[in-house]
């Protein structure tokens, strides 16, 4: 019998584990999706993975249906990837916290260093442009990046992505605008 | 319109954002519009390179690898929920015996002893003791307990009952049995929330005692969970040596293949790998996804011991 996500979540409620793992089934393929591109590596992306849904099975029980399920796993999804913290510390090469704030102070020093050292005739005729490709992204600001992911690579829409986000959708425009000034400054030699 | 705000179209027409208006309104402003135009094929590239060398979709061995990661993480955090209810409800034991008349009283005047030398900064000059059974002993409320934060949820003692939470910086002493399902119960929430990893190391060796010894599921799941979560490898080892003695079950072999998979210490992945071959030896099975477990762990191990001993293990079931 098919139960849909109300029922799993009624009986999660009432103690039924495994009520709770389909529900997980449903929607973690996405959720880990989401934390592969948003992190750096695949350990990190597991933990994030992990960090969500443990979240999820705390709050379920105080969960009162005042919005999707999908809508408030995916807001405690770019809840979890905001404010995580790396745990491979040579791939940190800007603390979260330091820009989280600032939404306007995309690129720290530390952050230029990415690509210190290549022309762009080097940059061009480099092997790994995937990795090149990779580093811009991760060097947008957690916010623009996060935008970034759900827009273009999950395709949702601007407003849903407001809503997975808790802001407006002309906030989310602005991440959206903004990470596409950054990546075009950081990626221009290699595409232009 | 401004030219800046035909940007802004653009990319959300990129993005699939724009309404059939607003798409016709760039429409005709790119007709006349060179710089729209260059802007438009400039950013269609950039996106194409970044859709093209990013990775989009989840490989099943990870997604498979999470899962299974999360499983460990449930399991520690319900066990970790009932050590805790269990443990409370077994504190609240010692207010609510058949004496309750008699405890309850006793609490009221212990409390005011202890309130009182706190707040006039006096010793009561005795040992105050609290009995049940002969067993228990609340032996250390003396002076100098250093009492925080005491509140009371109910502090009418009439139907017998009363309940209060504090704060001490001194411990309660308690001595019992250790097959008593009390101090069990203390210790087993010792070895899942102390602080200190020698506390829960202790709390570990009290338990591994050579008489028979009963292990009850609460310190079963307690175990297995530090095994696969306590952040001391020392305690790890310990409680992991502690889990081999009890029966092997399904709970038993998670644990143990949790270990070999995702423990960061080759010694410990080792023993549990001993534990699962034994356990194989006495006829306990794997199942495919398990055996796969092995496979990975053939190819992703560093270290050529565990190598050797997942093929020995692939070769046995084949």
């Amino acid at each position: 019998m098919h139960l849909n996500d109300t029922d799993l979540i009624l009986q999660t409620q009432k103690g039924d584990q495994n009520a709770f793992e389909e529900l997980v089934y449903r929607y973690d393929r996405i959720v880990l999706s989401i934390a592969m591109k948003y992190a750096f590596n695949e350990d990190d992306a597991k933990d994030l993975y992990q960090e969500v849904f443990i979240r999820v099975y705390r709050g379920l029980k105080n969960f009162r249906f005042q919005s999707e399920f999908s809508t408030w796993l995916f807001r405690i999804t770019t809840n979890v990837c905001l404010t995580y913290k790396t745990r491979s510390k040579e791939h940190l090469k800007v603390s979260i916290e330091s820009d989280f704030d600032n939404e306007e102070n995309e690129f720290s020093t530390t952050k230029e260093l990415v690509y210190d050292g290549s022309s762009p005739e080097e940059i061009s005729s480099g092997a790994d442009l995937g990795e090149i490709v990779n580093s811009a992204v991760e060097s947008l600001s957690p916010k623009q990046k996060m935008t970034f992911i759900l827009k273009h690579y999950e395709g949702y829409k601007i407003r849903e992505i407001a809503e997975m986000m808790n802001c407006k959708e002309g906030t989310v425009k602005k991440y959206l605008f903004d990470a596409i000034k950054n990546l075009r400054k950081k990626l221009s030699p290699v595409y232009a | 319109m401004k030219h800046n705000e035909y940007k802004q179209l653009l990319q959300l027409s990129l993005f699939g954002e724009l309404k059939s208006e607003e798409q016709l309104k760039l429409k005709e402003h790119m007709l006349t519009c060179e710089e729209c135009r260059v802007e438009l094929t400039d950013q269609k590239n950039l996106l194409e390179l970044i859709s093209g060398k990013k990775k989009t979709d989840v490989d099943d061995k990870v997604l498979s690898a999470a899962r299974y990661q999360l499983r460990g993480a449930l399991r520690s955090e319900k066990v970790n929920k009932n050590i805790l209810s269990s443990t409370a409800e077994s504190i609240h034991q010692f207010f609510t015996t058949p004496l309750k008349f008699a405890i309850a009283s006793t609490t009221m005047l212990l409390i005011g002893i202890l309130v009182g030398s706190l707040f006039l900064g006096k010793s009561s000059g005795e040992e105050l003791t609290v009995q049940k059974n002969d067993e228990y002993r609340f032996a250390s409320l003396g002076e100098n307990i250093g009492i925080s934060n005491l509140r009371f949820i109910d502090s009418d003692a009439s139907d017998g009952d009363v309940e209060f939470t504090f704060e001490a910086s001194r411990p309660v002493r308690l001595r019992g049995k250790v097959n008593d399902p009390q101090i069990q119960s203390v210790l087993t929430y010792a070895m899942l929330n102390e602080q200190n990893p020698g506390s829960r190391l202790n709390s570990i060796n009290a338990m591994d005692t050579e008489a028979p010894m009963k292990y009850d599921q609460d310190i079963k799941n307690a175990l297995v969970t530090v095994v696969m979560s306590d952040e001391n490898p020392g305690v790890r080892r310990e409680a992991l040596k502690l889990m081999n003695k009890i029966p092997y079950d399904e709970s038993i072999k998670q644990a143990l293949l949790y270990v070999i998979t995702n423990d960061t210490v080759s010694g410990l992945r080792i023993e549990a790998l001993n534990s699962i071959i034994e356990a194989g030896s006495k006829g306990h099975k794997l199942n495919s996804e398990e055996l796969n477990l092995f496979r990975q762990t053939i190819q992703e191990d560093e270290n050529p011991y565990i190598k050797l001993r997942s093929k020995t293990i692939l070769q046995e079931y084949n």
